[in-house]
């Protein structure tokens, strides 16, 4: 079994484990020489099941393994992250898997330029003493757990219904903003024994298939709500439905189209979700990748983000796939 | 019915931040009174009936204000559209009371500077919501009130109290449940009977009070007298660290020998100030000094953290008036420099006319019931004494190192 990859974009790979960790504690990282994979089941909240194409942040990469070389790990995110960090100003970084007291390790060496870290009064009178390198080498090992091809085979993507509204989200950090708002007046708002902290955070998203998303918070003493139009719903590529052009027709967001309105006002239309506040704030932190978002509406049943980040060249794109499910009334 | 009736408040403004800069220097309650009357609305809070704050967003600050009275005998108006609604509210008043929560009224205006993209990645906005908040409100409204407009709305009585911002292509919308008014008896504070009157600028009293903060006192008490005819003034903090005492004195000019004695009636006293306008502004500390009984020591305790609420209020303050009733009353009126309601987006266009961009003076009022732990404020010998030793040494003395020179000069 071998992984080994030299990471080419560090800030997104730390910007992705930064957003991933704040939704679970652990992650199935599924490696192969194609793409990677990250996917997190926490217990409660959100999933994330994001497929990334390596080139987004590997260089080269080798994975080679008895099962059909893919490798399958259990991998500490904040452990991860914080290796990923200090890799920020490296001039290099590279990773893969070894072993070290039998345990299997994924060891993260960054290589540093050292003139920035040394003082010029202490410089080494001997610049051949150290070969001519001036390079600083770190190296963070970080335990991790090969996950066999059976323990991850029951592991499936949720299946879901046909969406009954889907919209392009504006940007992420601006809904964060407000929803943090939101949720912050909410738990601000009432004496902390009127009602448990879950159910006060209590976020209503909806939206409508003319460009409208509103997302609403109600407490006793106001209700409030924003509404964005102008936004745009993405055509459906026939190509990708099943039964083509006219399977179309018949699905829910063709029939959300002929109700509502561009203006947000009309009561119609709307697709709505319950959401939890905190675990909605921690899903917009993915922001900070700042990709496009299309969000899925299954009406008071879940909510589905799929967060594009383009690479280099623009066209083969990875995706992050969140899944939220709705609460009931 | 209802539909028909015009709305009893319909106010636009075309800057939310205005409205947030001021309300958030009385936002130390979780609910408001809100008075609704021709002149703008008045936000009003107290606590535990020792201290209240109150700020009037004055009509001028909105570019658009209707004010529609709900009609005071309402038994012939509305009894056949709308009974039940409006029965049990006093039918004497024709300016409307209630309550809303005031945090969920701040945190939605303060919603535009979050929204707009522009600003979402400068650290403006957290500088200026938590941390030591700028004096300049026009150059934070250059980010934070362009291109948005904040619709307030009351439609009629037990109606919410919604507010509307639009920015771009967001509309928010906040619709405060309104409640019932709790019958406040009010502070009285006489403001014909005054024992002493000081203005000074925010950013002096500001600096005092976070000077003597620092031993987390538990009172402050004001201290004020005359001697040889100069005014002092000083503020002192006493807690379990220790006391503190920040004091204030006019530089000793020509002028002031004149005012000695110091006059006993208002009128005389305004005199005397009018008199010297050329070098007071900017020479003294205290720009007025008003103090009824210029041979005693007043001297008045206040609950230090309560004083402590009105620290947003000094922080954007340009200047403040201290003035202390013959009871012991202290009320803090802080002027705060806003722009007029036209100017937000209006700069640029006809309504410019209007806002023409001028600071305009909003302000906000606390009032505080003194602590009445000690005999009568400073009339008794005993306590009087050693605070004017304090004075006459520290005061002079320490100050300011050229006063002293003064002093003995003249």
């Amino acid at each position: 079994m071998r992984f080994k990859a030299s990471i080419q974009n560090v800030s997104t790979f730390t910007r992705l484990t930064a957003s991933l960790n704040s939704l679970g504690r652990l992650a199935w990282v599924k490696l192969t020489e194609e793409q990677v994979c990250f996917t997190i089941i926490p217990d409660q909240g959100t999933q994330v099941w994001a497929v990334l194409a390596i080139d987004s942040i590997f260089e080269t990469i080798t994975v080679q393994s008895a099962a059909d070389n893919v490798i399958n790990l259990e991998v500490p995110l904040a452990l991860l992250h914080r290796a990923l960090k200090s890799a920020l100003h490296a001039t290099s970084a590279q990773i893969r898997l070894t072993k070290k007291d039998n345990v299997p390790v994924l060891a993260l060496t960054i290589v540093m330029a050292a003139s920035a870290n040394t003082h010029r009064a202490f410089d080494a009178p001997f610049d051949d003493f150290g070969g001519g390198s001036r390079e600083t080498m770190v190296t963070h090992e970080i335990a991790v757990r090969v996950l066999s091809p059976e323990a991850v085979a029951h592991l499936h993507e949720p299946a879901t219904r046909e969406p009954d509204v889907y919209i392009n989200l504006p940007s992420l950090m601006q809904l964060k903003s407000i929803s943090d708002r939101f949720t912050k007046l909410a738990l601000a708002d009432t004496k902390p024994s009127t009602a448990s902290t879950a159910s006060r955070t209590r976020l209503e998203v909806a939206a409508n298939m003319h460009g409208c998303l509103k997302l609403s918070i109600k407490s006793d003493a106001m209700s409030m709500s924003s509404t964005w139009t102008g936004l745009t719903n993405p055509e459906l590529d026939p190509g990708h439905i099943s039964g083509g052009a006219e399977s179309i027709a018949g699905l829910p967001s063709t029939r959300m189209k002929q109700l509502g309105s561009a203006d947000g006002r009309s009561d119609e239309g709307w697709s709505s979700v319950r959401i939890d506040g905190l675990d909605w704030g921690k899903v917009m932190s993915v922001g900070r990748l700042g990709g496009r978002v299309i969000a899925c509406f299954c009406h008071e049943h879940a909510l589905i983000l799929y967060v594009y980040l383009s690479n280099n060249n623009g066209d083969d794109e990875s995706v992050l796939t969140y899944y939220i499910s709705s609460y009931s009334a | 019915m209802d539909d028909h009736d015009p709305p009893v408040l319909m106010a636009v403004s075309s800057s939310a931040r205005q409205l947030y800069l001021l309300l958030r220097c009385i936002a130390f309650s979780p609910k408001a009174h809100v008075q609704i009357d021709e002149g703008g609305l008045r936000l009003s809070v107290d606590e535990a009936g020792v201290m209240e704050a109150s700020v009037l967003l004055d009509k001028s600050m909105f570019t658009t204000y209707t004010f529609n009275a709900p009609s005071p005998s309402r038994g012939s108006q509305v009894a056949d559209s709308d009974d039940d609604e409006d029965e049990e509210l006093e039918p004497s008043t024709t300016a409307p009371t209630f309550q809303i929560s005031l945090p969920a009224l701040v945190e939605t205006l303060q919603i535009f500077g979050l929204t707009d993209p522009a600003t979402s990645k400068t650290s403006w906005q957290q500088n200026t919501s938590y941390g030591a908040p700028s004096t300049s409100f026009a150059s934070s409204n250059i980010f934070g009130g362009m291109n948005n407009l904040c619709r307030i709305t009351y439609s009629i009585l037990g109606a919410p109290l919604s507010v509307v911002l639009t920015e771009a292509s967001i509309r928010t919308q906040c619709d405060l449940t309104t409640y019932e008014p709790e019958y406040t008896g009010g502070i009285l504070f006489n403001r014909e009977d005054l024992a002493l009157k000081v203005i000074m600028r925010g950013s002096r009293f500001h600096d005092a009070v976070q000077e003597l903060s620092s031993t987390s006192p538990e009172t402050l008490t004001m201290i004020a007298k005359t001697a040889k005819g100069k005014p002092f003034f000083a503020l002192s903090s006493s807690g379990t660290l220790g006391s503190a005492r920040v004091e204030f004195n006019n530089t000793p000019r020509q002028p002031s020998v004149y005012r000695t004695p110091a006059p006993t009636n208002r009128a005389a006293a305004n005199a005397d100030g009018n008199g010297t306008p050329a070098d007071q502004p900017l020479e003294n500390l205290l720009e007025t000094f008003l103090f009824s009984d210029p041979g005693t020591v007043l001297r008045s305790k206040y609950n230090f953290s309560r004083i402590q609420k009105a620290t947003r209020a000094m922080s954007v303050a340009t200047k403040v008036s201290i003035r202390i009733d013959a009871q012991g009353v202290l009320c803090l009126s802080f002027m705060i420099e806003v722009e007029g309601g036209g100017s937000g987006v209006a700069a640029s266009t006809a309504a410019a006319a209007a806002g023409e961009g001028s600071p305009k003076h909003s302000f906000v009022d606390f009032w505080f019931v003194p602590q009445l732990d000690e005999d009568e404020d400073g009339d008794d010998g005993e306590g009087g004494d050693i605070d004017e030793t304090m004075m006459q040494s520290g005061g002079e003395g320490s100050d300011m190192g050229e006063d002293e020179d003064d002093d003995i000069l003249s």
